[in-house]
């Protein structure tokens, strides 16, 4: 009999009955159960790999400024410039105004301050490249963290060594709640807080436990702590 | 039978005394009604995008596919911009609070404006401010919008010299100028101004309390006393400032105090929504009626459209505008002879005045009732007129207010200057300006603000009467009037300008500006000065004057100018004048039928005079009463209109005697007063210039006239055999999709009402139990938020959805969206009405989410992207979202909305400059809904442990409890015992919709007690029992 694969008549026997054509679903599904876990694979390497999470991302800012200098050697505390870490949830980028409280004196013919003058004089910002860029629709607020113990070098990494900031952790959801749900190993005395080079005298978990009650932490995990 | 059911096809349920119905449709049960219901997401988004939307449509999807596949892989690069020097005091990313006030037809009311790194983001009431409530009406939160509105003025413009025709026959051309080239012309005035003594130079302005404008007036007669300024309002209180000079010899206003009033009586008078005192007022008033087991307040209502005030009223009487005055003379008799006033002459004048009523049973009966319970309270009652009654009504309401003891008690009164703007009358100056075009008197006609050639009485042709004069015109729009002008000018909005202000009860305050003029604006102070002053001062010269810096410092924080608060005097009303009043009445009843309309023109709730045409977030309001969006319409009493066959939708021709028309769509409106049509005022401007306000409903002011700018009668209505499409929401997210009969069941579960006389002697326990569970319920040992809503304080005003919408970054989406269902507000204000079509109460209910325990949302997200929180918040995680819309369709109160496309994407750059940057802007594809305002819970723990204690009671409030003028919403943890939340949820009142289904909802609704009074009680009967 010739006719193809829709060859035999419709009768009302046929309708219960699989047309011809479903025996090639069982290739499809062949096909599907060998692409899926390629895919799969490929997916978590990718959306896991530094390269997504821009871990290691450090563009060149306008001007070149030092972290290792400023920070490390010269020891200058992070709250000097970021004076608003404790109050507020940005860590806000001094005014070029802060810069100009020493440079008014020091290095004042600088050609690499340039720039920095300019904007003292015109009133115009420097645009400085963001490094640590979360998501806009995460909502992190460091007063809500360095007020409780979990110090700048817990995310930013040894600043102070950096002559050029580059993001050194991944920022990504699945670590900070690495964090939210074990944040003894993070955290600190108070006053330790911007100290880059402080390590605990003690186990630093036994510390994180004692410190956890002491502050009376308790850190959330639900999705609005984030995202709103 | 009568005509309306036959018309409608209403069913009466004799079985279920809880008939409760949102709209004549569902009454009727009409297929379109079930049609809506059914389909939850109704006429299917892609049925709906058909021609050239298709093709927009998937070159939307093709674009953001393209845009997906470049961005992908890379984050884009961001900068950050700090200052250079940074301000005292600025944090960067903390928001501030400044005090300032806005101006509205007269009346400044005190503000606290927050603004987020530099940029005001919301607008709030200043509770610090004498006449604070620390509430703002939805016109207030609104007007933040027209700041970063990209259609506002951005420079002068000067009209293109027409060199033949004439400029009124041609459309207008304006070409962009600068304030340089303005120059020359203002040196003309100037010059106009010092020689010729300003002879025919006219300034027509807004009513302004400003004092400085004040001043600069007065500075103006000085120097140039031949000069005019005349002010006009198309909505003012000049009837109320006839009466009292005609009673008292000099103008005054009147200042009510119902915190003391036990029985409140509202003649026409929607003092809830537009009174210049209402925010006060309508805190005062629910505050007497937010325990009602210490006794409760009563309220009146005599009206011909039902207005939010009729809608808490615990007696409404529907009666044409027209006829109040009968009703009123009525009322003085009753009361007088009861009182046993001593005015013999008024009384025998008013007792012969009187005529029988329509339907003299129930309203004798009425009238009877309401005088015995004003005269069994003397002293704690209050009569208000409204505007738009006669100087008759309101000089009976000072003479009854008078003999009722209320003086000083619940009534006040605060003179005015008799030579300021406010007391001028608004029509005369209209007049004077034609008169005067018309003998060529006017060489230089300056206006400020306002778009006079749009709301000018029709009969006095003031377009026509000006075509030869040179305008020049300051204003934030081009309007109607601008068209017209030589010279536009662009003028600063509120929160860009120096300013100052006089609120109703006498207080001034600075306004301050918040950000500098994003355009080449001025505002009419300066201009002012610019005229006026050799050297123009700045706007904060002119405010400041020589105010110390210690006192400027304090007037600024506080947001008012602390004095001895202005002293109301108590004049008695001069003998003789309501009899010469009455006397005056024609005395000629007007008989009024389906061809002898009464027609009244309202503020609208949405555009108030008009002013507000532009604004997105106000077209897209509903309505409180008729839920109408993007609309006006005529509101028709459901007798009327089966007499007229007229329906809901239908476009009708009203025509006056002299043969003036206006067409426009008709709304059947329960509870409207028969013979008597209702308009609102503000729309049909068009603008084709404006992307939002051009050609939006009817112009109603074609028909207002000069003598009846309020009230019209004997007009017909001939329907046009058109139907006109009106984006409605009432029946939209109707809670239910059972029967009428479940559904009717239930609905007296949603919304819970009782008598006073019920609440107080219950017979049964209407609360029902939650069923019992199982297993072992969730805890929350922490924070549990939550929230109640007192029905009992509600009068649907719509405060809170606008404040929601600037908190939460909620997009407009326009009508023909708002027809698909598609209106993204997160709290939705349902109005239930109760009883017969012809004279029905109303409860209105906010509905938001209730965030539910046992959320059904969450257990059918196939994504987990509506989650609960340990607080037990339901919490929507946006960029999981897939949307299915499958928790949409499972969501019992239907207060999840979907964003059918990305409304944000076509945002100028400065709207994008209104966003709250504590909020996700949403994208399309993504479900969305009441959030208990989380950001605002976040950043008060954030703070509380920052500072190591714990939130307070009252810290978190949520926008829309912030702003309630009614104080309806509270919120907090209901952990602590002691919250004024977990106190609701205790009251007796309290109840949780739908807790059969034991959802646990974490929103509680207190009933709506109607404090009846015994004597009408059987009249009401009818509705409840």
């Amino acid at each position: 009999m010739d006719g193809g694969l829709y060859a035999a008549p419709r009768t009302i026997m046929n309708n219960y009955t699989f047309p011809i054509w479903t025996n090639f679903i069982k290739y499809g599904v062949g096909v599907v159960l060998a692409v899926v876990p390629l895919y799969a694979v490929a997916l978590l390497y990718y959306t896991g790999s530094p390269r997504t999470t821009d871990v290691g991302y450090g563009p060149q800012q306008p001007i070149p400024y030092s972290h290792a200098l400023h920070a490390g050697e010269l020891g200058i505390d992070c709250r000097y410039c970021h004076n608003t870490v404790e109050k507020s949830a940005k860590a806000a980028i001094p005014p070029a105004q802060t810069c100009m409280n020493c440079h008014s004196m020091i290095r004042t013919e600088s050609p690499k301050l340039i720039a920095l003058r300019e904007s003292f004089n015109t009133g115009m910002p420097i645009e400085w490249v963001r490094v640590h860029d979360l998501p806009d629709y995460v909502y992190f607020d460091h007063s809500a963290h360095v007020n409780r113990g979990v110090g700048c070098v817990s995310c930013h990494q040894r600043v102070d060594q950096m002559d050029l900031v580059f993001q050194a952790e991944p920022l990504s959801m699945g670590w900070c709640l690495d964090c939210h749900r074990n944040p003894e190993a993070n955290l600190r005395p108070l006053d330790k807080i911007t100290a880059m080079d402080w390590v605990p005298e003690e186990d630093p978990i036994e510390l994180g436990k004692r410190l956890r009650i002491e502050y009376n932490i308790n850190p959330p995990t639900d999705c609005s702590t984030c995202h709103r | 039978m009568s005509p309306v059911k036959r018309m409608a096809g209403l069913k009466k349920n004799p079985t279920n005394d809880k008939t409760y119905w949102r709209s004549l449709n569902e009454l009727a049960e009409t297929p379109g009604f079930r049609e809506f219901v059914k389909n939850e997401f109704p006429n299917n988004a892609f049925a709906m995008l058909q021609g050239p939307s298709r093709r927009k449509f998937l070159q939307l999807m093709g674009a953001s596919f393209a845009f997906a596949g470049l961005s992908g892989c890379r984050w884009p690069k961001e900068t950050i911009v700090p200052y250079s020097k940074r301000p005292e005091h600025r944090t960067p990313g903390v928001p501030q609070q400044y005090t300032t006030v806005l101006d509205q037809g007269g009346v400044a009311n005190g503000l606290l404006i927050t603004s987020y790194d530099g940029r005001p983001i919301k607008v709030e009431g200043n509770p610090d401010h004498p006449m604070g409530t620390g509430a703002a009406d939805a016109y207030t939160q609104a007007a933040i919008l027209e700041l970063y509105d990209p259609d506002r003025l951005k420079t002068p413009l000067l009209l293109e010299q027409a060199t033949e025709k004439p400029v009124a026959e041609k459309s207008p051309v304006h070409l962009e100028k600068t304030w340089d080239d303005f120059a020359a012309t203002l040196q003309e005035i100037k010059t106009l101004l010092s020689e010729a003594q300003g002879e025919g130079f006219y300034l027509l302005s807004e009513l302004a309390s400003s004092p400085s404008v004040e001043a600069l007036r007065t500075q103006l007669a000085t120097s140039s006393p031949k000069a005019k300024w005349l002010t006009y309002e198309p909505l003012n209180c000049d009837a109320e400032r006839q009466a009292t000079i005609a009673a008292f010899g000099a103008p005054h206003r009147i200042q009510y105090n119902l915190k003391n009033a036990s029985v409140v009586v509202s003649l026409d008078c929607d003092f809830f929504a537009t009174h210049p005192q209402s925010l006060q007022l309508t805190r005062d008033f629910m505050d007497g009626r937010s325990m009602p087991e210490q006794g409760m307040n009563r309220l009146y209502v005599a009206e011909s459209r039902y207005s939010i005030t009729g809608s808490m009223a615990d007696h409404r009487l529907a009666l044409r505008s027209q006829e109040i005055e009968q009703l009123v003379l009525h009322l003085a008799a009753a009361i007088a002879g009861k009182a046993g006033a001593a005015l013999p002459e008024s009384y025998v004048v008013v007792r012969n005045a009187l005529q029988p009523f329509e339907k003299p049973d129930r309203h004798a009966e009425w009238i009877e009732a309401l005088a015995q319970d004003l005269v069994d309270h003397i002293g704690k009652g209050a009569v208000l007129a409204g505007p738009g009654q006669s100087v008759r009504v309101h000089a009976l309401v000072l003479w009854i207010n008078e003999i009722l003891g209320n003086l000083a008690q619940t009534v006040n009164y605060i003179p005015i200057p008799p030579d300021s703007l406010a007391a001028q009358p608004s029509v005369q100056s209209i007049r004077t300006l034609v008169q005067d075009a018309k003998e060529k008197k006017i060489k230089t006609l300056l206006i400020l603000g306002g778009d006079p050639l749009y709301t000018a009485p029709a009969d006095l042709d003031l377009a026509t009467a000006l075509a030869g004069v040179s305008i020049i015109h300051l204003t934030p729009y081009k309007n109607h009037t601008s068209l017209r002008s030589q010279w536009v000018l662009p003028r600063s909005h509120f929160l860009e300008a120096w300013g100052d202000g006089v609120a109703y009860d006498g207080t001034v305050s600075i306004a301050q500006p918040l950000i500098a003029p994003l355009y080449e604006s001025r505002s009419a102070l300066e201009l002012l000065s610019m005229l006026l002053d050799e050297t123009p001062r700045t706007g904060y010269a002119i405010v400041r004057r020589d105010a110390t810096e210690a006192d400027w410092k304090k007037w600024l924080y506080q947001g008012f100018i602390e004095a001895a608060p202005v002293k109301p005097v108590l004049p008695p009303v001069k003998p003789g004048v309501i009899a010469t009043l009455v006397r005056e009445r024609e005395n000629s009843p007007i008989p009024f039928s389906k061809d002898r309309l009464e027609v009244t023109f309202q503020p609208d709730a949405k555009l108030y005079d008009g002013r507000y045409g532009n604004n997105a977030w106000l077209q897209e309001l509903p309505d409180p009463q008729t839920k109408i969006t993007w609309d006006n319409a005529a509101l028709i009493s459901p007798q009327t209109a089966a007499e007229l066959k007229i329906q809901t939708g239908d476009l009708i021709e009203i025509r006056d005697a002299q043969g003036k028309a206006l067409e426009i769509v008709a709304y059947v409106q329960p509870g409207q007063a028969d013979y008597s049509i209702a308009l609102t005022l503000g729309y049909g401007q068009v603008l084709p210039h404006l992307s939002v306000g051009n050609q939006v409903g009817f112009n109603t002011y074609r028909l207002r006239t000069s003598s009846e700018s309020s009230i019209r009668t004997n007009l017909t209505i001939q329907p046009l055999g058109k139907t006109y499409p009106l984006a409605c929401t009432q029946d939209h997210h109707a809670i239910d999709e059972v029967g009428l009969a479940a559904q009717r069941q239930r609905l007296g579960q949603i919304v819970q009402e009782k008598t006073l006389d019920e609440y107080l002697h219950p017979h049964d326990d209407h609360h029902g139990h939650p069923p019992v569970t199982l297993w072992k319920e969730h805890e929350y040992n922490g924070h549990k938020w939550g929230m109640a809503i007192d029905l009992n304080r509600c009068n649907g005003c719509n405060a809170c959805v606008v404040a929601c919408q600037a908190e939460n970054n909620i997009p407009v989406v326009g009508k023909q969206d708002v027809m698909n269902g598609r209106e993204m507000h997160w709290i939705r204000i349902d109005r239930y009405y109760k009883g017969e079509p012809e004279d029905p109460t109303i409860v209105h209910q906010p509905m938001n989410c209730s965030h539910c325990e046992n959320a059904p949302c969450e257990q059918v997200c196939p994504v987990a992207a509506t989650v609960h929180s340990s607080e037990g918040l339901n919490t929507m995680v946006y960029n999981r979202c897939v949307g299915t819309r499958y928790c949409s369709n499972n969501c019992p109160f239907k207060v999840r909305r979907f964003n059918f496309f990305n409304y944000h994407k076509n945002l100028s750059e400065t709207e994008k400059m209104l966003h709250n940057p504590e909020v996700t802007v949403r994208s399309r594809g993504v479900m969305e809904k009441c959030t208990y305002c989380v950001q605002r819970i976040e950043t008060a723990k954030i703070q509380a442990k920052n500072e190591g204690r714990s939130i307070q009671d009252g810290e978190v409030v949520p926008a829309c409890a912030q702003t309630c003028p009614t104080k309806a919403i509270t919120f907090g943890d209901l952990n602590d015992p002691n919250s004024q939340v977990a106190k609701a949820h205790q009251n007796h009142r309290a109840y949780f919709l739908l807790n059969e289904l034991n959802l646990k909802a974490r929103t509680a609704y207190m009933a709506r007690i109607r404090n009846l009074n015994p004597r009408l009680e059987k009249h009401e009967s009818g509705q409840h029992a």
